[in-house]
């Protein structure tokens, strides 16, 4: 009986199979090795430094517990804290609501519309100082426009930087002039919903409203998602305008979470204590992110593609 | 697929790599030739200087560190600029942390002796005995070169310079107005009453009427009085003139709680919300309305502003003229300038002495107190001789030599910020004089709670380790 001669297998690494892996790694390398020499690799020592106090300067010093007795401690942490969740609340919500209907009217087939949308878009690629220095004319007490606009009006001038009551409205006012981002993103949802939806639910008798209600926003759902969970993040991490125009006044009614912890680091030479608040941070926004994808996410309407 | 080597293949490759290798070897610079004059001056001993920030203005360094590396052929002055969006404390922090610090840098005086206190800075103290200029007893104007120089007992930098707040006004304005303008003579400067008195007739509101008179419309005022900003130099300035201090030198401690300080504080905030003399700061500030646009305008009629300005308000329409600030009780004003300093670590600590010496040197100086940005420190720029030479220069207002001799040495006093001050005065006393400058609060309500709290933060950052 002749022997039977099985075809000898390859070892792995000489497959086709190993080829396109390594290839495949090769070519998403600069994202790993980025993210874990600027971002893991950092993020570690941060953790290990909530132990510290180091003051940048001389070698970290072991402190235990003592960064963690301090925040419990802090009140600027928790005004911080305050700062931004305010900002959240109000900023994250409207910027959503006003992004969505802007894109809604970007949506229409007029004569001329590229030219709003880019009117529109515009803001968002105008960079940080220079909005901190237009706005800062605009909310002028003495000269600002807005305050001329409120005597055209007969109200009383407001002093929007100087006053701790209006300071947070002024600045959330003034993150709503650059939500062109968010508005191309829904713009680029509301031209994929098929236009075959809304011949039969005009079919149906719906008016615009009630396709807007069951047509629009349920295909927009996950674009809505995605808008509010980047919102909530980037309204976690705000610093240039805070920094810029009220510097965390007055009275820290601007002092932003991330401002606070800039300070810490660099101007209080505090790099463990900073190291810490940034941890809090992090845990904080993933905490709410888990929450929106458990109690929002659920709303959020999948179309069946399979 | 055949993965063996054929003995051509083999051939062909590694010739194919010799020539490429001869090749490139051909394309190299060739190496530079040994020039026989350069043969004493190796270039080992060529010593690099890292000094961290302008010391003074960029486009005049190329040529100061041509003059420098002519007068120091052994040591190279290397400028680490400022970084793009960086400010130079978060620099100097992180070339520390990184371990490339600077061999020298330029430090303001309200993290000094924090950075001496946490080992930053080298004690410098043995240099300056030492040196034949440094060591005179009256090189400096004294005791404010001490008092900012020494910390315990050490000098760890010396000052670029002095610069003081003083008045500008628009002197076509005043000529207009047929008023007298303020005196630069510290002896001659009005009493508050009569700077109240003389700004409340300046400030005038669309219809020609002046503060306290009973048609007066606060919402639609033509020309303000005075501008006198609300931070710490103007603020350090007034708290001086009424006899009192804003640190206690002996101490350490902040003292703006004591009744003089609060009463000159309350006096600055009263001149808008009281007498309607002044217009916000904050305002006129984050409009980016400067000294110049105010003045050049007429919008403001008096500005309280720092010497350095005079660099740039020179040059406005009706001509600038300067004068002291009214006194409280005693003429008095802020000085105050950035040191340049030595950093711990310098591989040649006495190259990196050269050039702060050279940096803190009367040519280095002269340069720019001629330009009108510093005010000097050194008594040899303040004599006859020299002050008729730098001070005639056209940056200089007739009558400006007053404030350089007289009114900033003999009545200036400079703010010691003790270490931890800074955590101190953002966290304690600034959200305070937001409520004091915003017209919720009286000084003496507020002021001495938060003078305790920032005396408990500088406490408890100055018992933070640093072994």
């Amino acid at each position: 009986m002749a022997a039977v001669t099985r075809p000898m297998k390859q070892p792995w690494h000489r497959t086709l199979r190993a080829r396109r892996t390594l290839i495949g790694y090769m070519f998403i390398s600069p994202f790993i090795l980025g993210f874990f020499l600027f971002f893991v690799g950092p993020a570690l020592v941060a953790a290990w430094l909530t132990m510290y106090d180091w003051n940048m300067i001389q070698r970290p010093f072991y402190i235990g517990l003592g960064n963690f007795h301090k925040l419990i401690e802090d009140d600027l942490f928790y005004q911080s804290l305050k700062v931004t969740a305010y900002y959240s609340l109000v900023s994250v919500p409207v910027s959503l609501v006003i992004s969505f209907i802007v894109a809604l009217l970007m949506n229409f087939k007029a004569r001329g519309i590229s030219v709003f949308r880019t009117v529109y878009y515009l803001p968002s690629v105008v960079p940080a100082v220079a909005n901190a220095v237009l706005w800062s004319f605009v909310f002028n007490t003495e000269f600002g426009l807005l305050n001329a606009l409120l005597d055209m009006l007969g109200i009383s001038k407001i002093a929007w930087l100087q006053d701790p009551q209006w300071a947070m409205p002024a600045l959330i006012l003034m993150s709503l002039w650059a939500l062109g981002a968010s508005m191309v993103i829904y713009l680029a949802g509301l031209q994929g919903i098929p236009e075959s939806l809304y011949e039969a639910a005009e079919i149906d008798g719906a008016g615009r409203w009630a396709s807007l209600i069951h047509v629009t926003i349920p295909l927009m759902s996950p674009v809505i998602f995605y808008n509010l969970i980047i919102g909530i993040i980037a309204s976690f991490q705000v610093f240039t305008t805070g920094f810029l125009i009220t510097n965390g006044g007055p009275q820290n009614a601007t002092l932003f979470y991330v401002l606070y912890t800039y300070r810490t680091a660099l101007q209080y030479f505090d790099m463990g204590y900073a190291s810490l608040l940034a941890w809090v941070l992090f845990f904080l926004i993933l905490s709410l992110t888990l929450l929106v994808f458990k109690y929002i996410g659920r709303l959020v309407y999948y179309e069946d593609v399979g | 697929m055949n993965q063996n080597l054929s003995r051509r293949k083999f051939l062909q490759l590694t010739g194919g790599t010799a020539l490429a290798a001869t090749l490139l070897a051909a394309c190299q610079p060739a190496a530079p030739a040994p020039n026989p004059s350069e043969g004493a001056q190796p270039a080992t001993q060529r010593v690099e200087v890292e000094f961290l920030g302008m010391p003074g203005s960029p486009d005049l360094i190329p040529e100061e560190q041509n003059i420098f590396h002519e007068e120091n052929p052994g040591i190279e002055w290397l400028l680490v600029e400022q970084a793009e969006g960086t400010s130079r404390l978060e620099q100097l922090t992180t070339l520390v942390a990184a371990g490339t610090p600077p061999d020298a840098s330029r430090i303001e005086s309200d993290v000094y002796r924090t950075f001496a206190h946490l080992g930053l800075l080298l004690p410098i103290t043995d240099y300056i005995e030492n040196d034949p200029e440094f060591s005179k007893p009256d090189y400096w104007i004294q005791p404010q070169e001490n008092d900012r120089q020494l910390y315990q007992g050490d000098s760890y930098g010396i000052g670029s310079c002095w610069v003081a707040p003083h008045f500008y006004y628009n002197v076509q304005l005043f000529e207009e107005l047929g008023m007298e303008p303020p005196s630069n003579d510290p002896d001659e400067t009005w009493s508050w009453e009569q700077f109240l008195e003389i700004a409340t007739e300046l400030t005038v509101d669309a219809n020609g009427h002046h503060p306290g008179q009973p048609d007066f419309d606060a919402t639609a005022v033509e020309r303000w009085g005075v501008d006198w900003p609300t931070w710490w130099i103007p603020l350090h300035a007034a708290v001086q003139s009424n006899g009192s201090d804003w640190v206690d030198n002996t101490s350490g401690l902040i003292v703006l709680d004591n009744p003089e300080a609060m009463d000159a504080i309350q006096r600055i905030a009263d001149l808008r919300f009281v007498h309607g003399v002044a217009p916000q700061s904050q305002a006129l500030e984050a409009l980016g309305m400067g000294g110049a646009q105010l003045l050049e305008t007429k919008k403001v009629a008096l500005i309280v502003d720092g010497s350095w300005a005079l660099s740039w308000l020179w040059e406005i329409e009706g001509g600038v003229g300067t004068g002291a600030l009214p006194k409280m009780t005693r003429p008095g004003t802020d000085m105050q300038a950035h040191l340049v300093t030595m950093v711990r670590d310098t591989a040649d600590p006495d190259a990196a002495w050269e050039l702060i010496r050279f940096l803190a040197s009367p040519w280095y100086q002269e340069r720019y107190c001629r330009s009108g940005l510093w005010l000097p420190s050194q008594t040899a720029l303040m004599n006859d001789v020299a002050i008729a030479d730098w001070c005639a220069s056209p940056q200089h207002p007739t009558g400006y030599d007053l404030i350089v001799t007289k009114y900033t040495p003999e009545y200036g006093h400079y703010l010691t910020m003790p270490v931890g001050y800074v955590k101190a005065a953002e966290t304690a006393l600034q959200p305070v004089f937001d409520q004091i400058f915003n017209g919720e609060v009286q000084v003496a309500d507020v002021l001495p709670a938060a003078v305790a709290e920032a005396n408990q933060i500088m406490e408890t950052e100055q018992q933070r380790p640093t072994a």
